[in-house]
């Protein structure tokens, strides 16, 4: 008996010391946000004393905007507004319109013409879809191409204009510093070099 | 037989040889138009506007005149249906705005308006080339009916944007007139034409990629402000107005050089002084009504010239008011455009 309340007291006390091991749950870091997509333009002035960070009053409007949205979405779909009466409506005209093209295919003597209007479909279901990818995927050549010549352009005194997206980032993560210019640039190996 | 094996080595590469100054024309143009519009959006857009936005109208109007018939016949309800759609949408177009200033609708309410004209000028559309087909032989255009039914479903989702794309579609509209109206009168242009519209895109795409990451216009009065809204700022604040104003000033450039150019002078009616009223088939034939015609151009004349004094004494408030009004001739072309397919 007193073997097993000992052996019971062992138990309870490992598992306050497996407890008390346990660190503390990690509370998630919270991610940059993406608020806004614009141009950016560096440009090299022997002139000046101190960096200067110039915006348009348009951009910082957008800027305020965006920031004031609270939605990192592109106004393009962000137009797209989801309403519920104007949701129901575009699904039973497009559920009228694929009917409509699905009973015109299945009347369709001529096989030819069925498939043209097949095609026809998928191209502008590809095209949209291709829109589609391009206004939320940043589809295209990436954003780094045009800032592949930043170094050369600085030392040559030229300015160099590329996109730039605009993140707010939680003050622990950005280390005492207030603002942060990320360039996306490849380290170039010279030649000879592995 | 040499001869004979050349003509059937290149048959399609052949332009004829009056086709290749038209051809030279029009490519200094889009380039031109191009050019201009990319360098000073604003600048040019007002300039455009106030010289060819109302002789163009004048010009649409007598090119829709000179394609009236006498006696509608078989085309009756063709042209009841599409004069009665046109009055309808105009007017209703044209209250929208006292309509805004009158209530106190909400945002969404004003969506369901806009997407409620919007759908209204399908069903008008689509029911025209119904009516349209029916006096066709062999034409089939059935699937339009889906079509047009996808597009109202993709109004209602966006009926801005829809709004918009009628804003930048509208002036491409010209060159499927002048694609019909050389098919008819000068069919040996036709190919080289059509292979010229491929510089239209190609054109459009490096605007695009010059222009995509440019600084925003400044719109900080009110005329800069209409026009950069005009091409469609506020619905796409994310992209460039620079490129918005310019794409949009560059296709209008090509509409006005359409109407106000190549039309009036390719083909019969090149040939015709544009000026007499008795070159338009309805005013010259015996049973015609040139006193009607004639009363017509005549008021447009005066419209021009009304147009350019609004121009002149309030450039912004004159804006507004023709691009409210200008509806009524975005809407006119459909009819007659389906009447040369």
């Amino acid at each position: 008996m007193k073997l097993l309340l000992i052996a019971f007291c062992l138990v309870l006390l490992t598992t306050f010391t497996t407890n008390a091991d346990v660190p503390k749950p990690k509370s998630p870091d919270k991610q940059a946000k993406q608020i806004l997509h614009t141009g950016l333009e560096i440009v090299p002035d022997p002139k000046i004393y101190e960096a200067k960070l110039q915006m348009s009053q348009s951009t910082f409007n957008n800027l305020r905007a965006a920031l004031d949205g609270g939605s990192g979405s592109s106004p393009v779909v962000g137009g797209i507004a989801f309403s519920a009466p104007r949701t129901i409506v575009a699904g039973l005209l497009m559920f009228m319109a694929v009917s409509v093209a699905g009973v015109l295919i299945a009347r369709s003597s001529s096989f030819g013409r069925a498939q043209k209007t097949i095609g026809a479909a998928l191209l502008v279901a590809v095209l949209l879809g291709a829109a589609a990818i391009i206004t939320r995927g940043n589809a295209g050549p990436p954003g780094s191409w045009r800032w592949r010549n930043l170094p050369q352009s600085l030392a040559e005194g030229k300015s160099t204009v590329g996109g730039v997206d605009i993140e707010i980032v939680p003050d622990d993560q950005m280390d005492s510093r207030t603002m942060r210019l990320l360039i996306p640039l490849k380290k170039q190996n010279s030649p000879g070099e592995e | 037989m040499q001869n004979a094996l050349e003509l059937k080595t290149w048959p399609s590469a052949r332009v004829a040889p009056d086709a290749k100054a038209f051809i030279a024309i029009m490519v200094l143009c889009v380039v031109s138009a191009a050019a201009f519009a990319s360098w000073l959006p604003l600048q040019v857009s007002i300039v455009t506007l106030f010289l060819f936005a109302g002789p163009h109208n004048w010009f649409e109007l007598r090119y829709f005149l000179m394609r009236l018939p006498i006696r509608f016949g078989r085309s009756r309800n063709f042209f009841l249906t599409a004069f009665a759609g046109l009055g309808v949408l105009t007017l209703t177009y044209l209250a929208l705005p006292f309509l805004y200033n009158a209530t106190l609708w909400s945002e969404e309410a004003w969506y369901a308006v806009m997407a409620s004209w919007n759908t209204a000028l399908l069903v008008w559309l689509a029911l025209l080339v119904w009516l349209r087909s029916k006096q066709k032989r062999g034409a089939n255009w059935k699937w339009t009916i889906p079509v047009a039914l996808a597009l109202c479903s993709l109004n209602w989702l966006g009926p801005d944007l829809f709004s918009l794309a009628i804003v930048y579609v509208h002036p491409l509209i010209a060159l499927w007139f002048l694609d019909r109206h050389i098919r008819r009168t000068r069919p040996a242009w036709s190919c080289a034409y059509r292979r010229c519209l491929w510089l239209v895109p190609l054109v459009l795409a490096a605007m695009i990629w010059q222009l995509s990451l440019a600084t925003p216009l400044a719109d900080n009065n009110g005329l800069f402000w209409r026009i950069t809204q005009h091409s469609g700022a506020e619905v796409l604040p994310q992209v460039s107005s620079h490129m918005l104003v310019s794409v949009h000033l560059f296709l209008e450039m090509l509409h006005y050089g359409v109407w106000i150019i190549a039309l009036p002078l390719i083909g019969r009616i090149g040939s015709a002084r544009f000026w007499e009223v008795r070159t338009v088939p309805i005013a010259r034939h015996p049973k015609g009504f040139p006193r009607i015609v004639a009363g017509l151009l005549i008021v447009a004349l005066v419209a021009v010239g009304v147009l350019w004094f609004g121009f002149s004494f309030d450039y912004s408030t004159t804006r507004d008011i023709y691009f409210t009004i200008a509806i009524a001739h975005v809407l006119a072309e459909a009819p007659f455009l389906l009447r040369m397919l």
